[in-house]
């Protein structure tokens, strides 16, 4: 998968991963690029695919890798 | 553990995905009923105090202490268990690990956590109990330090959407993960879990094998605390997303899950209440009357809850939210309770009466909504508050009108 900007998110709770997601995608992401999100908060499992659902930018996959959850998003 | 079949696939269900927080809420609050008809409904900044209370007895300064001990403070316990018990349901479920945030968003945790030690004592009580126990005890300064809240998590998240832009090295930087539940070799940290099951449950029993009314009643808390640690960490219950959601992402499912649970709370307080469960004289039914009814009607309530507010949003986390979050290893949440346990003690001792006595006792009423409104008014009140707010979120949540992300 091409990705074209990384989004490290490692050791930050909620709010903080939302809050910088929805800030990366709005101002520095154009449509159709792909934004890989790294985190480690267990809620980013269901946030991050709430929140894409809601605004309507696309969940491409997300995994789990020793200890991070990672995400990769399509800007709407 | 189990490697197949109908013991293993029960375990999946609870410990696999999260839980809707919709079910949290209504678990949460027929246990907070249970609590009530034990002793005393949930709450939370009042075992914060007692904890910090506690921490400067030993420290030796003793203007700031308390003479009851920790062990025998049911609040107090609880919230320890509580903190265990999301220790527990976290390895049990893969999800703990310790995560060490970026040092600016630990110094956020401490001044966080400070301002709710200084907004729950001002205020008198917390999002839990001012809010989640508050609101259903037909208290009239609930809705205040309600309203407080609002203003507070709505005045923070402004803060934080504007330190994004303008300061944004805060929450970036070197940040550590430690012992992972979905790293590998982690399989020992559900058997840790089950240990600690077994050793919690050793606790209750010294409790309450005791057999007088106290240790009883402190040895139940020890058991409600591990189950509100496991329920709180599976559903992810968090009264700041409930507040701050609308604002934020604009999505109605927190607050939603918070409406439920207060309708579930009102009509369980409201029957204890009215029929003064539990006693029989006329006093003591008074006495249950105004139960988690504090003297805070009305502006000693709303300045509370605004700094309370304030605090919980920048922490990431109310009272109970920073214990299971602690539970889970979000080391700034760590940060959050300490810096609650340094303040609490020190504003409920040089700031509150200095509150007190500039504000006239009219500000400051202890105020139960029946008296005035009678049972029915009471409680037609607040269910039309809460049908408001739940037209309003859903509302929100389809236009975007109010949400900034």
């Amino acid at each position: 998968m091409q990705v074209d900007q990384t989004l490290d998110c490692k050791g930050l709770s909620c709010p903080m991963p939302i809050i910088k997601l929805s800030k990366t995608l709005k101002k520095q992401m154009k449509s159709g690029e792909v934004l890989e999100m790294i985190g480690t908060d267990p809620g980013s499992k269901t946030d991050v695919p709430a929140w894409c659902e809601k605004t309507g930018n696309t969940l491409l996959e997300s995994k789990e890798e020793d200890g991070a959850f990672i995400f990769y998003i399509k800007k709407k | 553990m189990f490697k197949s079949g109908i013991l293993r696939e029960l375990f999946d269900k609870l410990f696999g995905k999260s839980w809707p927080m919709w079910l949290g809420g209504i678990l949460l609050a027929v246990l907070n009923i249970l609590l009530f008809v034990i002793k005393y409904p949930w709450g939370a900044s009042g075992g914060y105090i007692n904890i910090g209370q506690n921490i400067y007895q030993t420290l030796g300064m003793s203007n700031l202490g308390t003479s009851v001990p920790i062990n025998l403070h049911t609040v107090a316990i609880l919230n320890i268990i509580i903190v265990l018990g999301a220790f527990i349901s976290s390895l049990l479920s893969k999800e703990f690990g310790i995560r060490i945030a970026p040092i600016g968003e630990l110094v956020k945790g401490l001044l966080g956590g400070a301002l709710m030690g200084i907004g729950a004592t001002v205020g008198v009580g917390c999002t839990t109990g001012g809010f989640f126990t508050g609101v259903p005890a037909l208290s009239g300064g609930a809705l205040f330090l309600t309203l407080g809240f609002m203003i507070g998590t709505f005045a923070a998240l402004r803060y934080l959407l504007w330190e994004m832009e303008a300061l944004p090295n805060i929450s970036m930087g070197k940040s550590f993960t430690f012992l992972s539940g979905n790293g590998k070799n982690m399989a020992w940290q559900r058997w840790l879990g089950w240990i600690l099951i077994v050793i919690v449950l050793f606790i209750f029993n010294a409790y309450t094998s005791k057999n007088t009314p106290l240790m009883k009643i402190v040895g139940w808390h020890v058991i409600f605390g591990l189950i509100l640690g496991i329920i709180l960490q599976r559903s992810r219950y968090c009264i700041v997303r409930a507040f701050r959601e609308p604002f934020m992402t604009g999505e109605s499912s927190a607050p939603v899950a918070i409406i439920i649970s207060v309708l579930v709370g009102l009509v369980g307080f409201t029957v204890i209440k009215y029929f003064g469960v539990g006693n029989a004289g006329e006093l003591a039914t008074r006495a249950i009357e105004l139960k988690s009814v504090y003297p805070n009607f009305w502006l000693r309530a709303l300045i509370g809850g605004f700094i309370f507010g304030l605090g919980m949003t920048i922490a990431g986390g109310c009272a109970v939210g920073t214990l299971w979050r602690a539970g889970e290893g979000h080391v700034k949440l760590w940060m959050s309770i300490l810096g609650f346990l340094i303040m609490a003690p020190i504003s409920k001792k040089f700031i509150v009466p200095g509150i007190v006595k500039i504000l006239p006792e009219s500000l400051r009423k202890q105020m139960y909504l029946p008296d005035y409104l009678g049972y029915t008014g009471a409680v037609i009140l607040l269910l039309v508050i809460l049908l408001l707010w739940y037209v309003f979120v859903k509302w929100n949540e389809k236009t975007g009108k109010c949400s900034a992300l």
